[in-house]
């Protein structure tokens, strides 16, 4: 049975196809795929979802290896082996404010779509926080008034700048990560050693 | 009226087959001579949350007594059955025990059991013995393809020990090697100054495999007396496991323990369809600490619920239904005696037909009592 690896869409799917490229894997079923979720290849069997779902797949079994970023795997925990970083998916995790506000004094609101960082990043400096969950463009909480700040990715900063927010603060940083099934890393050992070590030699070359 | 989430009440095949694996686990352990143990399904949070036992008091059903001390519903069987031993005479070595185990952090909350723990007995007979419990077990279930895999807490403590970590500095280490995550692995060692265990410990996560692995390691410890010790004791179980027809073992020199009793061997079984863990354990002799007792203490539990769902569970039996009345039924009742291997449902009134094999309807004539086949 070929391994299935299970991918985030979006730019770490685009940034994985350019590092599966460099490893003379064949990606053009991958790259012409359209809007097909599930593609086989001659030697692997592909599933696009959200990077949380990716875990989730991958948790289960369903998905032998995965590609999802490291913020993913901080904030949900997933019970996976989380294997080894990869060469793309770079970002920083930064608490952000709005250009020229005063940081306020009383009980400060934080929105964020990491919750669980959140909640540990403030807990480590011994501050009580509010926090409110929001599901994407987070930016847009302290511009309308919904948070003093934020806690996001920041991949170059641009869409904080724009958006009339600097940094205040960075604390973890990440990459795209490689993780794989607690019990196929075992079962199917032949097949997706391989697979595995070719990765490596190819983060080993970046 | 509903249920809590990840509550169900369950019908037909899934649990027959939890029952056959009850059933098919009582009858293998009898005839290996365990006695069966039980213990109540309340107990003390503290049994399971000392600081030996090492469970997490957030993952288990829990409420305050009356006097304001937190009573827990039984998360693990094996911590519950050691407090229960110490009370036992010690001549009696093999205990199973079967039953439910209540974990928040798992899917459905409640989760079955069967397992054995086998104290007072010497480290190879009673590991090997729980192996050889488990294949015995699972050939009687006709569950052929499956993965066991065995691993030893020494490895990680022999290998860290010169670095003279903090606690909170093993509990990091040990969760990279849990999660295989080998730059985290690296970094932590490296940041105590050895290259030479950063670069062992790092390749320790991928030495997982058969007995290439283990002769591999053989040869690498083997001017390491502990380790050296290790790997022969693992091989040797391995050799038994082979010996004994079960096509697949492998080792994971890497693994560490996720509990704090763990002492030695680890045991595990997948299946090797589904990659379902269908039963583990291992040694834990520091569990008995608690109780001022130095014992030895191996065992193993198998989870239920997986062997269920890989239980093969077609019906064999034919069945009968029996169509009779109030005048009739002692003699339909009577008629049970000819069909000693078969399912025999009295009714009154005719079935549907694809329920039954053969339908015999009984009819009272003149004193005399008439079979009609349907």
């Amino acid at each position: 049975m070929k391994p299935c690896i299970a991918l985030t869409k979006g730019r770490i799917e685009k940034q994985f196809l350019e590092f599966f490229q460099s490893l003379s894997y064949d990606v053009e079923p991958l790259i012409n795929k359209g809007r097909k979720l599930r593609v086989e290849t001659d030697q692997f069997s592909f599933v696009f979802a959200k990077g949380v779902d990716v875990t989730t797949y991958v948790e289960y079994g369903i998905a032998d290896l995965g590609i999802v970023g490291e913020d993913i795997l901080i904030e949900h925990q997933p019970d996976v082996f989380n294997l080894f970083p990869l060469p793309f998916g770079h970002c920083r995790m930064a608490l952000a404010t709005e250009v020229g506000k005063e940081w306020p004094e009383r009980k400060r609101r934080i929105a964020s779509t990491f919750t669980n960082i959140t909640k540990e990043y403030f807990r480590q400096k011994g501050e009580s926080v509010d926090i409110v969950k929001l599901e994407g463009s987070v930016e847009l909480a302290p511009i309308l008034g919904l948070a003093d700040g934020i806690v996001d990715i920041v991949e170059t900063g641009t869409t904080l700048k724009e958006n009339g927010l600097v940094i205040k603060d960075e604390f973890l940083e990440f990459s795209a990560r490689c993780i794989a099934n607690r019990s196929s890393l075992k079962i199917k050992r032949d097949v997706l050693t391989p697979v595995i070590e070719s990765f490596q030699k190819g983060v080993a070359v970046k | 009226m509903f249920l809590p989430a990840g509550s169900i009440d369950e019908t037909g095949q899934t649990v027959d087959a939890r029952s056959q694996a009850y059933e098919v686990f009582r009858n293998v352990t009898t005839q290996r001579n365990y006695k069966q143990i039980s213990t109540p399904v309340v107990e003390y949070a503290n049994t399971f949350t000392n600081e030996i036992a090492g469970m997490k008091l957030q993952n288990m059903l829990k409420w305050f007594n009356r006097e304001g001390e937190i009573e827990v519903l039984r998360p693990d069987w094996t911590t519950a059955i050691a407090r229960a031993l110490v009370n036992q005479h010690p001549s009696q070595l093999k205990w199973s025990y079967q039953g439910s185990v209540f974990r928040s952090d798992k899917d459905g909350i409640e989760s079955r059991q069967a397992g054995i723990e086998i104290v007072h007995t010497p480290v190879f007979l009673g590991e090997g013995e729980c192996l050889l419990t488990a294949i015995h077990y699972l050939k009687e279930l006709n569950i052929s393809s499956y993965l066991i895999e065995l691993g030893h807490t020494a490895i990680f403590d022999e290998l860290t020990f010169p670095l003279q970590l903090t606690s909170e500095e093993v509990d990091q280490l040990r969760e990279a090697m849990h999660d295989k995550r080998r730059d985290v692995v690296y970094s932590i060692v490296i940041n105590k100054g050895s290259k030479q265990i950063a670069d062992e410990l790092t390749s320790l996560v991928d030495a997982f495999g058969s007995f290439d692995i283990i002769e591999k390691y053989e040869d690498k410890w083997k001017n390491n007396r502990k380790l050296l010790e290790i790997i022969q004791h693992i091989k040797q179980l391995a050799l038994l496991l082979k010996d004994s027809g079960v096509d697949e073992v492998s080792v994971d020199l890497g693994r560490v323990k996720n509990l704090p009793y763990y002492c030695g061997t680890m045991f595990r079984g997948y299946i090797k369809g589904n990659g379902a863990t269908c039963f583990s354990g291992g040694r834990y002799d520091k569990l008995y600490e608690q109780f001022d007792e130095s014992i030895s203490a191996v065992g193993l539990a198998f989870d239920v619920d997986v062997l269920a769902e890989n239980i093969d569970m077609n019906e064999t039996n034919q069945k009968i239904c029996i169509v009779a009345s109030e005048e009739t039924h002692a003699y339909a009742e009577s008629m049970r005696q000819s069909y000693p291997n078969v399912i025999v449902d009295i009714r009154y009134n005719l079935p549907e037909v694809h329920q039954f094999d053969k339908v015999l309807e009984i009819k009272k004539e003149n004193n005399d009592y008439k079979v009609v086949e349907k």
